[in-house]
């Protein structure tokens, strides 16, 4: 018997309609934990790293972690993974709301879904039943419309996971969509989804999750609790005013890329699309996922006007990306966006910064008005909304932008102006003035992503230490340790959030109690180098080199024009040597066969 | 010199930024303590702890957090921009 884990996988066959219960083994669930670490062992072992992300021969696993579901604090995760068709590395992006949950009380850890249907399908898993169903109807059907239908023909108080026509047309950042609002969004997964004609998985379970050390574990978990509700950040200023509080700083302290990252980092209109503003003028409330009492979620009506609406976020990234990265000040119309995105299942932060990057291209006269349709300057609000309601659809001239910036800008010969790393767009912090930052996406696993290593927590807000932005000493030794962290965060099934008040000791404390495994702090630490280490084995046996670790060239040779980091570049050449070093790896990048027998890695 | 607020920090200023002329706001701790007289004590407990920078706020000078420059001893010029936060996260 396990605890923690339910000790029990579905796999779901959408070529033969076959569904099979299987044994999750223990021994990879020690290893890996579970959630991303634990799907990414499966890709691993499943999946040719070579394989096109869009073909029958992917697997798509959706997957819970030990802590969710129990009462450990913001235990709401679960992660999608599968080879990404955005970057055609490891991909792996986790989602909030309650479907994870809901998976363990139906008694799984976890669903491989392989092959692909001939016709739409949709899973339904009611405890020990579960069966694939017609969804020719819902086919073309938004991500609320889907849901609401889906619950109808099912259980009202199931919870579903399903992608929009983003996902339907392969739009290359479509994502999965749970809960109407929460979305595993990055890396492009609702396409992967889509390319095996799976629609849904709605879910309802009546089973409990036994944890090994039923006390110590309340003890844990209270004490962690209390730590969340007590700190500013996850106690104050989060439920307050949401992630888009962090548009303000970022600004302020000259970071907040603006204009496709050319005007560099501080945005005239910061201000109106400021957490501060969306809070003042448009929040109906604040919302939590399951089990969490941080609450940064954000209920937002636009009341009135063209851009009238009403809907989840934005939250900041996405904000980020559809208002200063396309130099958009106006709030209604990049919560509009925002909304859309949601609807239709595509990433939002991929959306804005692909957005940008047309703009650019058409203040350079590279893009006309008549290939796009419409005139597209930087700042176009209208132009903003409409174009992401045409890429969700794959209509027109979003046929190309829902490629990514990467493939756009290549067509057109002018990929220097994507601004992604590994053809995943980077998120709402320039590197220039964040050091660590850049490191951080030059180093994803997934590409240029934020939430693997989030360095901007000690380098803008001094959390958990105040680490000077500027400077590139020290970096890679903290990046690395935020790296391994976090992948026990993310397999663990908990809120990255939470680590803003907790860390290592609370959240091992806590996966000791429910798991019943006898690691120390440091071995638990150890299995998200594992984790990290078997991502990377994964994109380098996929084809990707040290010559992938790198940023656009507007990072690496354009100086910041003004702000506290004037005339700084990201200075990667210096900490990316010292990276490979930390990491035990060889100069080429690659782990060394020292490190990854330390590591348990066959 | 400007001095901008943010967040809940605006919550004791009731304003989003002020313009300070005053003389002998020469350094960021002059500047905490005029704005401990001028806003009372619910943002003074904030900015000053025992004479010290609060921990629980940002202070930028043009962009640069003062715990990177000379804390409170950091030089304030009239043109100056001074930014206070609260501390605050997200991603």
């Amino acid at each position: 018997m396990m605890f923690g884990w339910t000790g029990n996988l579905l796999r779901v066959n959408l070529t033969d309609k076959t569904i099979k219960k299987e044994a999750l083994c223990p021994k990879d669930a020690e290893l890996y934990l579970g959630a991303r670490g634990l799907a990414t062992k499966i890709i691993m072992d499943e999946v040719d790293p070579k394989v096109d992300p869009l073909s029958e021969e992917n697997k798509l696993i959706f997957m819970t972690g030990p802590l969710t579901g129990t009462f450990a604090s913001s235990g709401g995760r679960y992660e999608v993974v599968a080879k990404a068709p955005l970057t055609g590395t490891i991909g792996a992006s986790n989602s909030g709301g309650h479907f994870g949950p809901e998976l363990k009380y139906a008694g799984y850890d976890g669903i491989i879904f392989e092959g692909r249907a001939e016709k739409p399908l949709y899973l339904w898993i009611e405890d020990d039943k579960a069966e694939l169903r017609d969804a020719s109807h819902l086919w073309g059907k938004n991500v609320f419309e889907t849901t609401d239908m889906v619950l109808e023909e099912t259980a009202e108080d199931a919870r579903v996971a399903c992608i929009g026509p983003g996902g339907e047309k392969k739009v290359l950042f479509a994502g999965v969509i749970n809960d109407k609002n929460r979305a595993a969004g990055r890396s492009g997964l609702g396409a992967v989804m889509g390319s095996k004609n799976l629609k849904a998985v709605a879910v309802k379970g009546s089973k409990s999750i036994k944890v090994a050390d039923p006390e110590g574990f309340m003890e844990a978990c209270t004490d962690a609790r209390t730590k969340l509700k007590e700190h500013p950040v996850t106690g104050g200023g989060l439920p307050t005013y949401g992630t888009q509080i962090l548009i303000n700083i970022l600004n302020q302290s000259g970071a907040l890329p603006t204009r496709n990252w050319r005007d560099g980092g501080i945005f005239e209109e910061a201000e109106g699309i400021s957490g501060e503003t969306l809070t003042e003028k448009y929040l109906v409330r604040n919302k939590g996922c399951f089990g969490c009492n941080i609450g940064c979620g954000r209920i937002t009506r636009i009341p009135e006007g063209k851009f009238e609406s009403f809907g989840e976020g934005p939250e900041y990234e996405a904000g980020w990306a559809l208002g200063a990265c396309c130099g958009v000040g106006d709030l209604e119309a990049v919560s509009k966006a925002n909304f859309i995105c949601n609807e239709l299942g595509i990433d939002p932060i991929t959306t804005g910064t692909t957005i940008a990057c047309a703009m650019e291209m058409y203040e350079k006269g590279i893009l006309t008005e008549e290939e796009v349709g419409r005139a597209i300057p930087f700042g176009d609000a209208e132009g903003l909304v409409e174009l992401t309601r045409m890429i969700g659809h794959r209509e027109g001239f979003g046929d190309m932008l829902a490629e990514g910036s990467y493939r756009m800008a290549s067509k057109y010969g002018c990929p220097e102006l994507s601004m992604s790393v590994k053809k995943q767009e980077m998120p709402a912090y320039d590197g220039r003035g964040v050091q660590g930052m850049g490191l951080e996406y030059a180093t994803s696993n997934r590409g240029g992503c934020h939430v693997r290593g989030y360095l901007t927590s000690p380098e803008i807000l001094g959390i958990p230490e105040k680490l000077d932005p500027l400077v590139t000493e020290g970096k890679a030794g903290w990046l690395k340790t935020f790296q391994d962290l976090t992948a026990v965060v993310d397999s663990a099934g908990i809120c990255l959030f939470t680590t803003f008040a907790i860390g290592l000791p609370e959240i091992s404390s806590m996966l000791r109690t429910a798991t019943g495994i006898n690691a120390t702090d440091e071995e638990i630490l150890k299995a998200g180098e594992r984790i990290w280490n078997l991502e990377r084995m994964f994109n380098i046996k996929a084809g990707f080199t040290a010559a992938d670790d790198t940023l656009p060239p507007r990072l690496l040779k354009e100086p910041l024009q003004s702000g506290p980091a004037k005339g700084k570049v990201v200075e990667l050449e210096k900490m990316l040597p010292e990276y490979y070093e930390v990491r035990g790896w060889g100069v080429d990048g690659v782990p060394t066969a020292e490190k990854l027998e330390e590591l348990s890695i066959e | 010199m400007k001095v901008k607020f943010f967040a809940t920090i605006r919550e004791h200023t009731r304003s989003r930024e002020i313009d300070v002329t005053e003389q002998g706001c020469g350094s960021v701790g002059d500047l905490l303590q005029y704005l401990c007289n001028l806003y009372g004590r619910g943002l003074c407990s904030l900015l000053l702890e025992d004479g010290k920078l609060g921990s629980q706020i940002i202070v930028l000078v043009n962009g640069r957090n003062v715990v990177h420059l000379r804390e409170l001893d950091t030089p304030l010029e009239r043109d100056d921009e001074v930014s206070i936060f609260p501390v605050v996260a997200g991603g």
